[in-house]
């Protein structure tokens, strides 16, 4: 069916035509972008084509693209958000924020109370202790949601987990030996709060349950992509999965249904396997790939987190004086995959959080680059948080594009100010209009489930620099203008995805993947860019409205 | 309904973390482990499959990730998988006797050790640390990895210097030395091409074991080291075998005994510098076992020594 949706506004993103108000559509694809003035002619040239104006008071945009999400977003929401932020579910279920340990555990209660079955494990997610004024949760705190049964919080940064009594009696917690990943009370005591992934792992082996399988189970499948759609986002990347052998068949069936509202870019978790058999799996996966599923990308993890003191900076290290953070692969065993995949042709994303980890990875590349020369090779640094202009300039000499971890700025910002590396690299924190000016390829993103995936919010972040205080990060310089974040969500993702061909701006030839705005961000401007409300997208044409919008 | 688990049932796995640099022989330590098991029902939770060269006799089936040995299976875990790995394996019936995870080259394998520390079926034996003798100045002034380094060293219940032939002989010593200076409890032993005795790696087997009476094999000779063994009969407190082991140090690598004390029978196994006991309900053999360097006191010191206060 060919179709000409009328809209308020069209931001296309394309330079030759940035703004329009018709679009025609026909075979999946966009056949033509303008005003009312070029429908006659359409309709000679390519007619009949139906003319639609259910979005004739709304603004068109290209199809929302998430370079860095994970699908353990989709996972997740089988648990109980507990959050400090409201959040949007997948069927348009607004959570509304949890301000106090209190809420949290009577917000838990109330669930308790009336499920089914009050032995199950009962899990929650997305909660973050730092808004709470030093108080942490207890296990004592949990226990008023029940002691009967395993009662799991794991943390906004999925590095920190909270148990109930019920867990650590099994477990045996009170008798441990000491270790610096149990956190204990002055006196001693086990609090209930445990780092890294032990909480995680006690949690599982409480429960005998898997809390992370099913990762790419269709069910995840489908909830991740609701949540994508309610945000707006047409192609969204799990960066990254191991992709198992027959993985990518099951993903597939479930992607390729028209009914399925978006194009997954997977990234293959490249250390999975030695380099040789690494590099021999992705180039199996290649003709498994179809339009809406991509298996593309080869993903590296070189270090931790900046918040979690995991990051690797340089020299003078963390503003708090906590030791140096950790390589998560070797330098020299970063070379060898980078050279590798590069000598076989496979695009490479590494995840770069501190400074002296984004140094090494750019010596990988180099040394990859100066064995096997590739001019469009696009290896991308992703979150890149604390690179400075040379680390920019050097990116832009090797052909190295970023995409950076915006939604820290709100998140972190006043942790990064005050704990993690002081005002001034907090100032330069993501500093997206230091990329621009240098001339590398950006994009943005928000690491979901680690922050809410929401690209307007991503965006707003870019250009406004606050943190959830309030507190500005840095001045103009690291700023980017409202058009040049929409940009980095549209065309710059897709660029860093390889897709710039395909998706990313409307205009003749390209897929017809398109978000649905009621407002348009260009007139709404820097402040309101997150309240924006998301009617719904299209994936090749087909349309998906959202939950609880009205069209 | 899901189930929860009788995480305190008596059966418990012994844990080896074996860590060290890339390159510095993890894997051709854990490869003669997996050749001379003695017996042990071991699972192997390594890095990467290509590197170990497991010996096809071995074999009984591999399917994905694991490889099913006739005295056990190696499992391969990269990264954050590790959690998930340990959690499969401690869900296996029957368990392990022993489960030796040899951690990535930069892990911090106190994170991988706290693992135990929660899980009432894993009882951390040792983190062994492997020290490259040949590029051991390397690593200590790497300008990224150097804090890395001196961390594993600093975690290491006992730490194996390896590739002590491909260095003159004083580089080696100078090393130990320095290592002693700044490590002064921890134990140190060399290893060549991964050969060590078992036992000083893994401990001395269980308690089933250790209740019969033969002599260790001479093979603890033949690699440089010293053995003792002897009844200890009568009562025997925890708190006095624990100081007298520790005055061995850091001439002893591995104690283990099956003794009683007035509490009742305990077991007694010493790696590296960490002691730890548990409580038995069944009649001691009264067996102790020692294994060191070539330092350790003679057999009638050590006879006097280890002398029972009563009976």
């Amino acid at each position: 069916m060919s179709t000409i949706y009328q809209a308020k506004s069209i931001r296309t993103m394309d330079p030759h035509q940035p703004h329009a108000t018709h679009i025609a559509i026909k075979d999946r694809h966009i056949l033509a972008v303008g005003t009312a003035d070029d429908i006659a002619d359409w309709q000679s040239a390519w007619g009949p084509l139906e003319v639609n104006t259910d979005f004739a008071e709304r603004t068109l945009m290209p199809g929302f693209i998430e370079g860095h999400a994970h699908m353990m977003e989709g996972l997740l929401w089988d648990y109980h958000y507990v959050g400090y932020y409201d959040r949007e579910g997948p069927d348009g279920t607004i959570w509304p924020g949890l301000k106090s340990i209190d809420d949290v555990v009577a917000h838990l209660k109330q669930i308790q109370d009336t499920r089914d079955d009050p032995s199950e494990p009962l899990i929650a997610w997305g909660f973050d202790p730092i808004y709470f004024q030093g108080r942490r949760m207890s296990a004592a705190d949990l226990d008023l949601v029940s002691a009967e049964c395993p009662v799991a919080v794991l943390h906004a940064s999925l590095h920190i987990l909270n148990a109930n009594n019920f867990i650590m009696d099994a477990a045996d917690v009170k008798n441990a030996d000491n270790s610096e990943f149990i956190r204990r009370d002055d006196s001693g005591q086990p609090t209930g709060e445990f780092l890294g992934q032990l909480g995680m792992y006690m949690a599982m082996r409480t429960t005998n349950l898997d809390l992370l399988a099913a990762a790419s189970s269709p069910k995840t499948l489908q909830t991740f992509s609701q949540v994508a759609r309610q945000t707006g986002v047409t192609t969204c990347t799990d960066l990254a999965n191991p992709v198992p052998e027959g993985a990518e068949v099951a993903m597939r069936e479930t992607v390729e249904k028209d009914s399925f509202p978006m194009r997954l870019v997977v990234a293959f978790q490249g250390n999975s396997l030695p380099p040789e058999e690494s590099v021999a799996r992705m180039q199996a996966l290649q003709d498994k790939q179809s339009d809406k599923l991509r298996f593309s990308l080869v993903k590296f993890v070189a270090d931790g987190s900046i918040q979690g003191f995991s990051a690797r900076l340089k020299w003078p290290h963390y503003y708090n004086g906590a030791p140096n953070g950790l390589w998560y692969i070797e330098p020299d065993r970063l070379r060898e995959y980078l050279t590798a995949f590069t000598q076989a042709g496979f695009q490479c994303h590494v995840h770069t959080n501190g400074d002296e980890c984004t140094e090494v990875t750019l010596d990988a590349i180099e040394d990859a680059l100066r064995a096997h020369p590739w001019p469009d090779h696009r290896h991308t640094l992703q979150h890149c948080q604390m690179a400075s202009r040379a680390h920019f300039k050097r990116m832009k000499t090797l052909g190295v594009g970023v995409n950076l971890f915006s939604n820290h700025l709100y998140y972190w910002g006043d942790e990064h100010r005050a704990i993690t590396m002081g005002p001034e690299r907090a100032g330069r924190l993501d500093d997206a209009g230091g990329c621009l000016e240098e001339g590398v390829p950006l994009a943005i993103h928000s690491d979901a489930p680690v922050t809410a995936l929401a690209p307007l919010f991503t965006a707003w972040c870019a250009v406004n620099r606050l943190s959830s205080t309030g507190v500005a990060l840095g001045g103009e310089s690291e700023k980017i203008s409202v058009e040049q974040a929409l940009y980095a969500i549209t065309m710059g993702a897709a660029y860093s995805l390889k897709m710039d061909t395909e998706i990313g701006s409307l205009e003749v030839g390209k897929r017809a993947d398109i978000t649905i705005l009621a407002d348009d961000p260009i007139v709404v401007g820097a402040m309101g860019l997150k309240d924006i409300s998301v009617i719904g997208t299209m994936v090749d044409g087909n349309v998906h409205l959202n939950q609880g919008r009205d069209a | 309904m899901s189930q929860t688990l009788p995480l305190r049932s008596a059966q418990k796995v012994s844990l080896t973390i074996i860590t060290g640099f890339l390159g510095s022989g993890k894997t051709s330590l854990l490869n003669h482990l997996l050749t001379q098991s003695g017996g042990r029902k071991i699972t192997a939770l390594v890095n990467d499959f290509g590197a170990l060269n497991i010996d096809s006799e071995l074999i009984e089936a591999q399917h994905g990730n694991q490889v099913s040995l006739t005295n056990g299976c190696i499992c391969c875990s990269i990264g954050d998988d590790l959690m998930r790995s340990l959690a499969d394996i401690m869900r296996q019936d029957p368990l392990p006797d022993h489960l030796i995870i040899e951690a990535s080259g930069v892990a911090d394998p106190t994170r991988i050790a706290a693992y135990a520390a929660v899980d009432p079926q894993l009882r951390l034996d040792g983190i062994i640390t492997l020290v490259d003798a040949a590029a051991h100045e390397l690593h200590a002034q790497d300008p990224y990895l150097a804090d890395n380094y001196h961390k594993q060293i600093e975690a290491g219940h006992m730490l194996l210097i390896s590739k002590p032939d491909l260095v003159e002989a004083s580089q080696v010593e100078h090393l130990e030395a320095k290592l002693r200076a700044s490590h002064p409890n921890t134990p140190q032993a060399r290893v060549r091409h991964g050969q060590l005795p078992i036992e000083v790696v893994l401990g001395l087997k269980a308690e089933r074991e250790i209740k019969t009476t033969t002599p260790l094999a001479p093979h603890i000779e033949d690699h440089g080291l010293a053995s003792w063994s002897a009844h200890l009969h009568g009562n025997l407190s925890r708190e006095v075998l624990a100081e007298k082991i520790t005055s061995l140090t850091p001439h002893v690598l591995r104690a283990k005994g099956v003794l009683r004390d007035e509490q009742g029978a305990y077991a007694l196994h010493y790696a590296g510098g960490r002691i730890h006991f548990e409580n038995l309900d069944v009649t001691p053999s009264g067996h102790f076992v020692l294994i060191g360097k070539p330092e350790l006191p003679n057999a009638e010191a050590l006879t006097n020594l280890f002398q029972p206060t009563g009976s």
